[in-house]
């Protein structure tokens, strides 16, 4: 248990006398019944099996946040770097300001957070690993590395950056409320360490003594609906009705007076200046997903047309399956999907743990995507081996393959779809992250069977069919893409700060990616509509599928670099995106106390797989095989 | 475990294992937070935790003592003695005894051909009070040179020098209680929670169970300003035309404490003569503050019940910083305002023990706030250390920054820095650089040989950093703390303590002069000599001060004897009628015309320049700037500058710009932000080969104190910022 010193100060004990029955958004604050087999046992602290005394143990508890108070000392996230022994570029708390008016009548807004330990914990949710619980004690959400893979998804789809992917270990570490201390009656660290008295904690919705609001609204701040954090604010001293960001965020926040809340809106900090940005935007760390989603969605689309051409009766791609083509095109595209998805496994930062991809079909789309994904790749994989053997049983056993390839790839992708369209990330989660996947699906599906197969076939029905499939791919990602554009642009949400990054930062990729993207589309119709000679077409069709792909990675690698997280403003150097980067590129990150680190190289750990195995009792295993196949 | 999870993992919260804490007292700041540092078995330091019983931080402590116990094996530490012919070549390794001896004999040299004060010693604030004391043993009774300072020149002389007009002596009356009991509060050029977020809590805590008035006197918005009843922000250099005006309006309105003044002060007729031409409305065209601002301070201030003032480097860091503190301290006597609870006159001080080097080093004196001036002090000390009175100057010599002139037009020759970095602190580089140059000797004794001045240095002394040694350490309320030893000194290093009294030894070959073999019999030397003085500690033991967790001068024997227990605070000076520290025990109030000699803005130079402290780092950075949890949050510089200013230059936030003055430029990174004036900048102080590239310094006549924050820069937008990025990465990187 944690050691309480004897001279420990008053003001760092929990002082809840009484407490609510529901919070503010309706639930209960006492997280289970009285007589529920999750009381009175251990949270097992670091082996320690004493049970805490704490009168409100099962009671959901929160920070308290007096934004009035904060005087930005650092204090707070100091204390909780030493207490959980943190290097200093990891930091479970963090300070950032967001600022108005006019010299001398100015305001700083500091805002402390950390992990708000929500009522909906999107991130458990998320995390396909199932790294996190949400516990009956306390309402703590923790999370545990040894589990995490260090894919970051939680760190997406959080809106406060309360989890913390290490780009050194791979892997993420967050706030765990210092339940270590709440067990003996103590604040979290932080909230002892404040020096403004602006940061408390106690049961949520409790207000400390001498403050006198419990709001869910600061600016700055992301809407509640996403999660419902378990956090507090008083923030009663008037604030300008404009207030802006220091860090590189083009957003700042305007008072809507109806409903007297902060609304974000665009704040064009660099300018309309438009530019090229072609190293960041194809060598960022995201530039697996762009391998991994491109190559799957393009082999799954020309698999789908394969297998299930016959069901429209498209003849000419049916009859595909009986040339000559049919064994190696089926080998380009196996190979093609497993460098997708070798690019995605290694960009994790555990990758030998890929097999823990699984353990959230429960809540996670993302591990429903991973099994989708993963299912099709087996079933594909049997199908190209099947289909080197003539025999009808053999080729009953294709027909299987094809089809629960088919099921799983579909799953797969609606599942893809779904994990890019999440609250906090505003500039994902609207229907075009659905008409760019599915297109991509048609389009570049197309394409490639038309690469693979056009210049070596002679049927202009096989052209025509392959020209338009591509076509209307193209045709629903274009649409989409205006729509996207149109609603980003007068989007009141980090929406429109993507927008405007996409805009300016990569202004000049994105018109070119608008350009590749009709110039494709209308070639392609006009090839579907002319049936050239085939000569020309087999010369044509690879240079218009080099121009629908370029386009789709183009596209794609936009959709991951410009997209903004809801994430609460930081400071100057600190939590500022654009300072890291800075430092990344000029080399002043290559000192440790820079607090900003470089990707390390995250090896496929053979070793501590076959430990994995070796210590795991085959009992262990079925467990976890069966509550993965049972959703528990 | 909610969401359907039926199995509960183990929690893993990172455990130190600390089995050992040790009790010490922050070597940052002059707050004088009691720090306990943790050792897990093995010893290696891992932990820092606030001491929950001490009255100065109850717990608490901010970002860098946090961080403290990081120090030890920071990198750039001076692993070894440095030996070298001339600068131009590398150094070597060599042991002690040949460092001593070959600084020792160039001492010796210079000293010799050139006359004893050709040789300069420039210490510090960072040490420990015993260490300051054997040093000034070293100096005044060894040595012998009267060129002999501290670099608290560059922060406190000021308010010591103010001190001594007013007062009689130096020593802050106030204490950190005062907040608990004031019904005003004027910060002037003070921003607690930036500079001293422990002092700024305990304010805090005092007015959220009590509201009284803030007034805070500032140029640039800062968290206090902000959060203060009433902001002034003041052109600046010009406090004390607002000093004047409101005093103006004290004695116009009949607010003044007529009974104290009569009681306590002399100078009154004088001093409201002079105050009778500073008007408000005359006032306003000088200082900034509107008329009506300045009567209704000056009403909500003389009508208080108690009222107090502190200051730091806003007041202190101008050619009228020590006006300044007399203009405060006439504040605060006219209203009736010294010894009360809750009505001080309290400097925050700078450095961690900048009040032990004012109290014991001999600097601008001798030990225990004696002077060289008078001859009774000359003969008690020269008699209590066995060195003859006559040996000691009989007027103090040369202050810091009259120090690096002198070696400048060569009257001195040789220099031993003692934990200071003047390369970093000291106005306008290009000359400091120029002056270390033509040194014929230089010796560095620092616990950093990445220090930027060992560039210059002939000898490099590794010292010992503060809890790798032991010995006392004064606050900025007097207080007397304790630091225990945690670990022993860095690889070869020595405490500065064992440096001063083994290069002593090369000058005391009669073993003449006397060294207590202990720090703890050191502190029974001083104890012995603050008998019956102002800051009488006769009644403290190093095990005392552990105990009580700090104690407050004076305490002396006599209370010790009675079993007087010292209080936990609260305990202030002059606190009866007419015990100030002059013959007749009266204050001196005192006329301070104002006299406007500061560089300003004009047409080429349109931008006042301000510098100051971030919470983050410490004074040069030696320390925090490879300490990861400090330094992350400014690791490089930047420049405050407003918007307005900044859309006309045609610069974006976040780019790189030169900034120019008369004395030289500095590449900084721009923060667009309304927290400053149109016409002026702010850049931090912290970084080398920065800010005091530009700033001028010009010196305060009494205190010598430079004027760090009134100067005129321009600024120029850089074109190639990927040239300025390689430039401003190489002066940051340890």
């Amino acid at each position: 248990m944690f050691e309480v010193r004897s001279d420990e100060p008053k003001y760092a004990f929990l002082w809840d006398k009484e407490t609510r029955e529901k919070n503010q958004y309706g639930q209960d604050i006492e997280l289970t019944t009285k007589d529920n087999i999750l009381r009175n046992v251990s949270l097992n602290i670091n082996d320690n099996s004493d049970i805490g005394e704490n009168p409100n143990r099962y009671k959901q508890h929160g920070f308290y946040f007096n934004a009035d108070n904060c005087i930005g000392c650092h204090a707070c996230e100091a204390a909780c770097s030493e207490k959980n022994d943190n290097p200093a570029h990891i930091s479970f708390r963090s300070v950032g300001y967001v600022e108005g008016g006019t010299y001398p009548d100015y305001q700083r807004l500091n805002i402390s957070m950390a992990c708000n330990h929500c009522d909906d914990p999107v991130c458990l949710k998320g995390c396909p690993t199932r790294a996190y619980t949400k516990y009956a004690e306390y309402g703590a959400v923790i999370q545990d590395p040894d589990i995490c893979f260090g894919c970051g998804y939680c760190t997406w789809v959080c809106p406060y950056n309360a989890p913390q992917l290490d780009p050194i270990k791979g892997e993420v570490s967050k706030c765990n409320m210092c339940v270590d201390r709440l067990e003996v009656g103590l604040k979290p660290s932080c909230v002892s360490a404040c020096l403004g008295n602006a940061l408390e904690f106690g049961v949520v919705e409790n207000i400390p003594e001498n403050r006198v609001e419990a709001k869910t609204e600061m600016p700055g701040f992301p809407t509640t609906d996403i999660t419902q954090p378990n956090i507090r604010f008083q923030q009663s001293v008037p604030t300008h009705r404009e207030m802006t960001r220091t860090d590189g965020v083009p957003l700042k926040y305007h008072r809507d007076d109806e409903e007297g809340k902060f609304k974000p809106e665009l704040d064009a900090k660099q300018g309309y200046s438009s530019h090229w940005n072609w190293k960041k935007l194809l060598t960022s760390h995201e530039s697996a997903h762009v391998i991994f989603t491109l190559s799957t969605q393009a082999v799954l689309g020309a698999f789908l047309l394969l297998v299930l051409s016959f069901i429209p009766g498209l003849e000419s791609i049916s009859a595909l399956k009986a040339g000559a083509l049919f064994n190696p095109a089926l080998s380009i595209m196996f190979v093609l999907l497993t460098f997708g998805l070798f690019k995605l496994n290694m960009h994790l930062g555990k990758p030998h743990r890929f097999y823990r991809g699984f353990n959230n079909l429960k809540h996670s789309p993302l591990s429903r995507e991973i099994a989708g994904v993963s299912a099709f790749y087996t079933f594909f994989m049997g199908y190209v081996a099947l289909s080197f053997f003539n025999h009808p049983t053999i080729q009953m056993l294709a027909a299987v393959c094809a089809t629960l390839g088919s099921i799983s790839g579909v799953l797969g992708l609606y599942y893809m779809v779904k994990l890019y369209q999440i609250k906090a990330r505003p500039f994902w989660n609207h229907w075009q992250t659905a008409t760019s996947f599915y297109g991509s699906l048609l389009s570049l599906g197309g394409a490639l069977l038309g690469l693979l197969t056009i210049p070596f076939s002679a049927s202009s029905e096989l052209l025509v069919t392959l020209a338009t499939l591509t076509c209307i791919g193209l045709g629903i990602e274009i649409i989409g893409h205006v729509f996207h554009t149109i609603d980003m642009r007068k989007a009141s949400s980090e929406g429109v700060a993507s927008w405007y990054i996409q805009r300016t930062q990569f202004g000049k990729s994105w018109i070119t990616r608008n350009v590749l993207l009709v110039t494709a589309f209308i070639s392609i119709a006009s090839l579907s509509l002319s049936s050239p000679q085939h000569l020309i077409a087999s010369y044509l069709w690879p240079c218009l599928f080099l121009l629908t792909a370029s386009a789709a990675a183009i596209s794609r690698s936009l959709f991951f670099v410009t997209v903004i997280p809801t994430t609460m403003p930081g400071a100057f150097f600190w939590k500022n995106k654009q300072f890291s980067e800075h430092a990344l590129e000029t080399g002043l990150a290559e000192m440790e106390q820079v607090g900003v680190e470089h990707e390390a190289p995250h090896p496929f750990r053979w070793d501590e797989l076959f430990h994995t195995i070796k210590t795991t009792p085959l009992k262990e295993m079925a467990r976890q095989t069966r509550n993965i196949i049972f959703f528990r | 475990m909610l969401f359907g999870r039926k199995q509960k993992n183990p929690i893993k919260i990172a455990d130190k294992k600390i089995v050992d804490w040790t009790y010490t007292t922050c070597g940052y700041c002059s707050t004088g937070c009691a720090i306990e540092v943790g050792k897990n078995e093995q010893g290696d330091v891992v932990g820092t935790q606030g001491v929950g019983n001490a009255d100065v931080n109850r717990g608490k402590l901010c970002v860098k003592g946090i961080f403290e116990h990081e120090l030890f094996d920071s990198p750039g530490r001076g692993k070894t003695p440095l030996l070298r012919k001339q600068t131009s070549e590398n150094f070597r390794e060599a042991n002690w005894d040949e460092t001593l001896d070959h600084t020792a004999d160039e001492i010796k040299r210079i000293q010799k051909k050139y006359g004893r004060d050709a040789f300069a010693v420039v210490s510090t604030g960072q040490i420990f009070t015993e260490e300051f004391y054997t040093l000034g043993k070293v100096v005044r009774g060894l040595l012998g040179t009267n060129n002999y300072d501290g670099n608290t020149t560059l922060c406190m002389a000021s308010a010591v020098s103010g001190y001594k007009r007013s007062f009689g002596s130096d020593g802050p009356p106030g204490c950190y209680e005062d907040f608990e009991h004031t019904d005003c509060l004027m910060a002037w050029g003070s921003n607690l929670p930036e500079q001293h977020p422990i002092i700024y809590w305990r304010m805090k805590e005092a007015k959220e169970k009590r509201d009284f008035p803030l007034i805070v006197i500032d140029p640039r918005v800062t968290m206090l300003a902000q959060f203060a009843d009433i902001h002034l922000a003041i052109v600046p250099g010009t406090d004390v035309v607002l000093m004047n005006s409101l005093l103006h309006v004290i004695f116009a309105e009949g607010l003044e404490d007529k009974a104290y003044i009569k009681a306590n002060t002399v100078g009154i007729k004088a001093l409201k003569e002079e105050v009778a031409n500073c008007d408000p409305a005359t006032a306003y065209k000088i200082c900034g503050i509107d008329e009506d601002t300045i009567r209704n301070v000056a009403r909500l201030y003389a009508k208080a019940g108690v009222a107090m003032n502190i200051w730091t480097m806003g007041i202190n860091q101008s050619t009228h910083g020590s006006d300044g503190v007399v203009g405060l301290n006439n504040l605060s006597l006219v209203s009736g305002n010294v010894g009360k609870p809750g009505g001080t006159s309290l400097s925050i001080t700078g450095q961690c023990n900048a009040m032990g080097t004012r109290e014991w080093s001999s600097c601008s004196g001798l030990p225990g706030y004696r002077t060289l001036e008078n001859p009774e002090h000359r003969e008690e000390i020269g008699k209590f250390w066995n060195v003859d009175p006559e040996f000691f100057p009989k007027k103090r010599g040369l202050a810091q920054t009259d120090i690096f002139p002198a070696i400048e037009t060569g009257q001195v020759k040789g220099l031993w820095l003692i934990a200071t970095n003047p390369m970093t602190s000291m106005a306008n580089t290009p000359r400091i650089r120029k002056m270390l140059d033509k040194l014929e000797f230089l010796v560095v004794q620092d616990a950093y040989e990445d220090m930027e001045c060992v560039e210059y240095a002939h000898a490099f002394l590794p010292a010992a950093v503060w809890a790798e040694k032991e010995g006392v350490m004064t606050n900025t309320e007097r207080r007397v703390n304790m630091v225990r030893q945690v670990v022993p000194p860095y690889k070869q290093s020595k405490s500065d303590f064992d440096i001063f009294k083994e290069l002593g030894k090369r000058f005391n070959a009669d073993n003449k002069v006397k060294f207590s073999d202990t720090v703890a019999e050191t502190f029974d030397e001083m104890r012995e000599l603050s008998k019956g003085r102002l800051l009488d500690m006769s009644g403290m033991t190093h095990e005392l001060i552990e105990e009580k967790r700090g104690i407050q001068w004076p305490y002396t024997e006599e209370q010790a004897s009675k079993d007087e227990a010292p209080p936990t605070g609260g305990k202030r000076l002059y606190t009866k009628n007419a015990t100030f520290s002059f013959p007749d025990g009266k204050a001196r109030l005192i006329a301070l015309p104002f006299i406007d000699n500061n560089e300003r803005p004009d047409n080429a130079f349109p931008f006042w320049l301000n510098s100051g402290r971030l919470v983050e780092h410490f004074h040069t950075r030696t320390r925090t700037g490879k300490v990861g949890n400090n330094n992350k949050y400014s690791p490089i510089p930047f420049m405050e500058i407003n918007p307005d200013a900044a859309r006309q230059l045609g610069i974006e936030h976040q780019s790189y710009v030169r900034c120019v003055s008369r004395r030289g430029d500095a590449i900084v990174m721009a923060m667009l932000t309304q927290r400053i004036a149109k016409d002026a900048i702010f850049i931090p102080f912290h970084f080398y080969d920065c800010v005091n590239r530009l700033t001028l310094g010009l010196l305060d006549p009494h205190s010598r104190q430079p004027a760090f924050k009134q100067a005129a820069v321009r600024i120029e937008k850089l074109e190639d910022q990927e040239a300025a990025a390689q430039m401003n990465k190489e002066m940051r990187t340890y």
